[in-house]
């Protein structure tokens, strides 16, 4: 780049020079001084800043970054600071979430092992060997044996008469209560065996909450509601079957009624009639 | 030689008869000739420079960098505090593992109580139990014959009086409402059983950001099914109140019979 510039200069110089010799009057001297200084003036570069300047610039810079730079620094440093004490002592301070956790195990040793032993109490209350053996099947909790409960159902409370027992009514009517009856109690097997299935569930949940994180905490509820959904759609089984049992009872009643007024109405056209005999 | 020597004398002698010439030839190549450039030892401004840079770099480092790793440092304790205090992966993994144990619960429960109860022996009783365990609420159309089949209908207008006809018939009615209610729960529950079973699912690949979101939908369907609950239990309060409603109805046609009965044999011993 200096060679390059040395050779401009010199061949400008020449120029100028040649043109300074050939000049024939004092009026084309002064025309080619002044052409040249107007070349110079465009073509030179812009002067180079003062030593000063620079220095203004170089202390503008570390204004800039001991003041408004090192100022925000501090600045989140505190706040990062204050979020930090934050989480740890007061959304999630260690020492409460162990108090947390040791209050759960001592919730489970202080009621768990009192209230299953509660619940597993034989209520059992049958005396002779028929009603005995349908109410242990009934309470069994299994519901690998609902043929053995229609079998002491069956033994308990008597089958359905045969034809020439009972009328085509009557026998309909009490199979049909017995049916219900049945099935009611071979539901509450299944809910038995349900709500121990339930119970484990309960237990599962309670032991882990008592490991839990604040931070796992949430799949433990969100799977603690989806069981208590299970466990409310079993409670309208059972409510179902109790509408049924119930509407049963009524309409048996009813039917009764039916028959009633029919035998009432019978009863007192023969009367009538006897009485117009006379 | 002599030739260079004329030539200089020719060059003195035009010097001399253009002095402005020469004098203006001089200035320009001094004040127009390129000057050597500055030295980074010897010139001041880049010594000043140099020691600006110097400094703004110790200025960066201490106050720039140890800002950052002050920030750093304390980004590292919440990073820690997070990983072991309130998000740790591995107790995150045991509760997604209970979800999946839960999971197999819920599967058992819900085979439990899909076994077949079915009781009656005669072919009426045998359709119409089919009908009220059916869990499907398309067989409801078919409830009210059924029931007819087993229960028998309303007496005819010579069989009873009208109030017994009604009383019979609204008896009928509260008893087959209920029948089909309960033929409806069953089948809600089984939808509900499902939706459990679909949320316990989601738990189980759900993030600790995410799994609140579920919980929150596993609640409105608990409030869903709480609701239902309090529809079948409104039902069996139904069938009860009708029952009691069907006991105090005989009392009174007792009494009003009793009455009748009274006055017509007063009536024949009369004659």
């Amino acid at each position: 780049m200096a060679v390059l510039t040395t050779f401009l200069f010199a061949f400008l110089f020449i120029l100028f020079s040649y043109g300074m010799v050939v000049a024939k009057s004092p009026r084309r001297i002064l025309a080619l001084i002044l052409a040249s200084v107007l070349f110079v003036v465009l073509v030179s570069p812009p002067p180079a800043q003062a030593q000063a300047s620079l220095v203004t610039a170089i202390q503008s810079v570390l204004t800039v970054i001991n003041g408004k730079i090192q100022t925000a620094l501090t600045a989140i440093n505190k706040v990062r600071n204050t979020i930090d004490s934050f989480y740890e002592q007061s959304i999630w301070p260690v020492a409460l979430i162990n108090q947390t956790r040791s209050f759960v195990i001592q919730m489970i040793n202080q009621y768990r092992g009192e209230m299953q032993g509660m619940f597993n109490i034989r209520l059992n209350s049958a005396t002779l060997p028929t009603p005995s053996a349908l109410e242990t099947v009934m309470r069994n909790h299994q519901t690998n044996d609902l043929g053995a409960l229609t079998t002491s159902f069956g033994n308990a409370f008597g089958g359905v008469p045969t034809n020439a027992a009972a009328s085509p009514a009557d026998r309909t009517m009490m199979d049909m209560d017995d049916a219900l009856a049945m099935d009611n109690l071979k539901t509450l097997k299944e809910s038995d065996a349900a709500d121990d299935l339930a119970l484990q569930a309960a237990d599962n949940i309670e032991d882990q909450a008592g490991e839990a994180a604040p931070g796992s905490a949430p799949f433990i509820t969100a799977t603690a509601v989806a069981a208590s959904i299970e466990s409310q759609a079993l409670t309208q089984k059972m409510l179902a079957a109790e509408l049924r049992q119930e509407a049963a009872r009524l309409a048996h009643q009813n039917a009764l009624q039916k028959r009633g007024a029919t035998i009432t109405s019978d009863v007192n056209n023969q009367i009538l009639n006897l009485l117009q005999r006379h | 030689m002599k030739r260079i020597t004329e030539g200089l004398k020719r060059a003195s002698v035009w010097t001399w008869q253009h002095k402005l010439r020469t004098v203006v030839l001089l200035v320009v190549l001094v004040l127009a000739a390129p000057k050597p450039v500055r030295s980074q030892f010897l010139d001041p401004c880049c010594a000043i420079m140099a020691a600006g840079l110097n400094t703004i770099g110790s200025t960066l480092s201490s106050v720039i960098g140890g800002g950052l790793n002050g920030i750093l440092s304390i980004e590292q304790d919440i990073s820690q505090f997070e990983q072991t205090v309130v998000w740790p992966q591995s107790l995150i993994n045991q509760a997604r593992s209970l979800v999946a144990s839960m999971q197999g619960i819920f599967t058992q429960m819900e085979s439990v109580m899909r076994l077949p109860v079915n009781s009656a022996t005669l072919p009426t009783t045998q359709q119409f139990e089919q009908n009220l365990l059916s869990r499907d609420t398309n067989q409801i159309a078919q409830t009210g014959t059924q029931y007819v089949a087993v229960y028998g209908t309303v007496p005819d207008t010579t069989a009873a009086s009208p109030q017994e006809r009604n009383l019979v018939d609204m008896t009928d009615a509260a008893a087959q409402a209920a029948m089909k209610r309960a033929i409806e729960i069953d089948a809600l529950a089984d939808l509900e059983l499902q939706a459990a079973d679909q949320i316990n699912q989601n738990i189980a690949t759900a993030a600790p950001g995410s799994a609140p979101i579920i919980e929150a939908q596993a609640d409105a369907w608990l409030v869903r099914a709480n609701a239902y609950t309090q529809a079948a239990t409104a039902d069996l309060m139904r069938v009860r109140a009708i029952d009691l409603a069907d006991a105090s109805a005989n009392v009174k046609t007792g009494a009003s019979n009793s009455s009748a009965i009274q006055q017509q044999i007063y009536n024949i011993l009369k004659r």
